[in-house]
């Protein structure tokens, strides 16, 4: 019934054996929010859950420290979220979500942690929270929106400081349903380019298809 | 009074601007101030709102902690608010939508009766509210497929929005619509021929039941041969089941449902396709 650590990966996220078996996890003294199992002081990461987990285990990783402040775009109900909210510790994430019924179940992580704060809102109109969200370091996208491009340039543009850094997940087939995947997301690449610098890109191969990570800084 | 050269409207209160100096108005009411900060169209802040308001809450620890209470305080309202009263709205959009649509049926029927007669400023008149009418209904028919995608994104995603608010209709609301078993979703809205031939099975007689209502729209089983629309049905109806329950107890998109039907719907093709030429060799 013991875990042996393989390997730290960021702060608070680890690589742990457990059964014989390979686990993404993070290090969480909350109970498990969507299912996912718990081996002591450590929470499974399901990476057909989390895009973010299935960018880590396909091997790049974003040095989040504990301390910064996050603008989470989609948060849905809160699956992501509540990992992130495992990692950055002593700062905060501000959580906008569009949809009111996967919210509610969110409301329940948001009540449990003290680093969330939730926002019922509408992500592409950044000007209907400005008096609420600060300016932060990092803004994670994952809102599979036909104009998500649009959306994440609005935000940065409203709250991203100079320098902070955005992860945006692309899903080929909202933004183009019928159009080859690889030249939705050349054109996704060449659009942000004109306002961020992408620092790396890649697949989420074999946990999400058809989808691509971007990680870019303003 | 002093004259302030601009006002923001922000999450505790508001702040007035004047050359360039900043007075903070801190509202007693934060789930009241929180609300209208909303409602103001900002722009790019002039100023840091977490200095302000750290000035205002004499601590960044007081700051953070009024934050969270009252965004959890708005969002547990909203959520309330946003589920109890979205489904009545949906099916009175949708009743507007048909009545529309009868009105645009009559009226333009009108139309070319009395333009086969005479061509006057009257029947320009009728047909400019005939058009007006058609703008109605496309901007209704947006409202409901935003709202359902907003609502059930699942369903939305399957069906479109129309199809899955007339079933919406049909069921009475989303929690029924999800406790219902998918031969139930398949024929929903084709009740009268179901108990017509239900009632004709009672007396011995040969009869058929429907293979599909309300989803019968839907262009993957309408363009489908007849033979295979029955098959198509089953299988959109058992997905749609799943979906709606989906939707109803968590509201997260699942992308492989859509996808498994639009395989089905291909696969379907292709069969109707080989059928077709094979049926032609024989007939050769």
């Amino acid at each position: 019934m013991d875990v042996e650590i393989l390997k730290q990966i960021t702060h608070n996220v680890f690589l742990v054996k457990y059964e014989n078996r390979e686990f993404l996890v993070t290090k969480s003294r909350f109970k498990p929010h969507y299912g996912e199992r718990k081996f002591s002081d450590f929470r499974e990461w399901i990476p057909y859950r989390s895009k973010l987990a299935a960018m880590i285990l396909n091997g790049y990783t974003i040095d989040f420290r504990p301390e910064i402040k996050m603008l989470y775009l989609g948060a849905a109900s809160g699956t992501t979220v509540s990992h992130l909210s495992d990692i950055v510790e002593r700062g905060y994430i501000y959580a906008v979500e569009y949809s009111a019924r996967p919210f509610k179940k969110f409301l329940e992580l948001a009540l449990e942690r003290r680093n969330i704060i939730p926002l019922l809102k509408d992500a592409s109109k950044p000007e209907e929270y400005a008096g609420i969200v600060e300016k932060v370091d990092f803004i994670y996208q994952d809102i599979a929106q036909k104009n998500q491009n649009e959306i994440f340039a609005k935000n940065a543009e409203f709250f991203l400081k100079n320098g902070g850094e955005g992860l945006i997940m692309v899903k080929a087939r909202s933004i183009d349903s019928v159009a080859e995947p690889s030249g939705v997301f050349n054109r996704v690449l060449s659009e942000l380019e004109e306002n961020f610098s992408i620092l790396k890109h890649g697949k989420l191969d074999p946990f999400h298809r058809d989808h691509i990570f971007v990680h870019v800084k303003f | 009074m002093p004259e302030y050269m601009s006002e923001y409207k922000v999450w505790f209160g508001k702040i007035y601007e004047k050359d360039s100096e900043f007075e903070v108005r801190k509202c007693d009411d934060l789930v009241q101030s929180f609300e209208e900060s909303k409602s103001e169209k900002l722009g790019k802040l002039p100023f840091s709102l977490k200095e302000v308001g750290i000035r205002v809450f004499k601590s960044e620890e007081d700051y953070y902690f009024s934050l969270r209470r009252t965004a959890i305080q708005v969002a547990e309202k909203e959520v309330e608010k946003e589920l109890k009263g979205s489904e009545r709205y949906l099916i009175s959009l949708l009743k507007a939508l048909d009545e529309i649509d009868l009105g645009i049926n009559l009226f333009s029927e009108k139309i070319r009766d009395l333009e086969e007669i005479k061509i006057d400023e009257n029947t320009e008149n009728f047909r400019r509210i005939v058009r007006d009418l058609k703008k109605l209904r496309r901007d209704i028919e947006d409202e409901i497929n935003s709202q359902i995608a907003k609502l059930m994104p699942n369903m939305s995603e399957i069906v479109g929005g129309i199809i899955a608010a007339r079933l919406i209709e049909k069921a009475g609301s989303l929690k029924k619509l999800s406790s219902l078993p998918a031969s139930t979703i398949q024929i929903l809205g084709a009740e009268k021929s179901l108990f017509k031939a239900m009632s004709r099975m009672k007396k011995g007689k040969k009869a058929k039941t429907p293979k599909h209502g309300i989803i019968f729209q839907h262009p993957f089983i309408r363009t489908l041969p007849k033979s295979l629309r029955g098959k198509m049905a089953r299988f959109l109806a058992s997905k749609l089941a799943i979906a709606a329950r989906i939707d109803y107890y968590s509201g997260e998109l699942k992308e492989e449902l859509f996808e498994s039907v639009k395989r089905k719907y291909e696969e379907l093709r292709e069969t109707s396709k080989t059928s077709k030429t094979s049926k032609a060799k024989s007939r050769k």
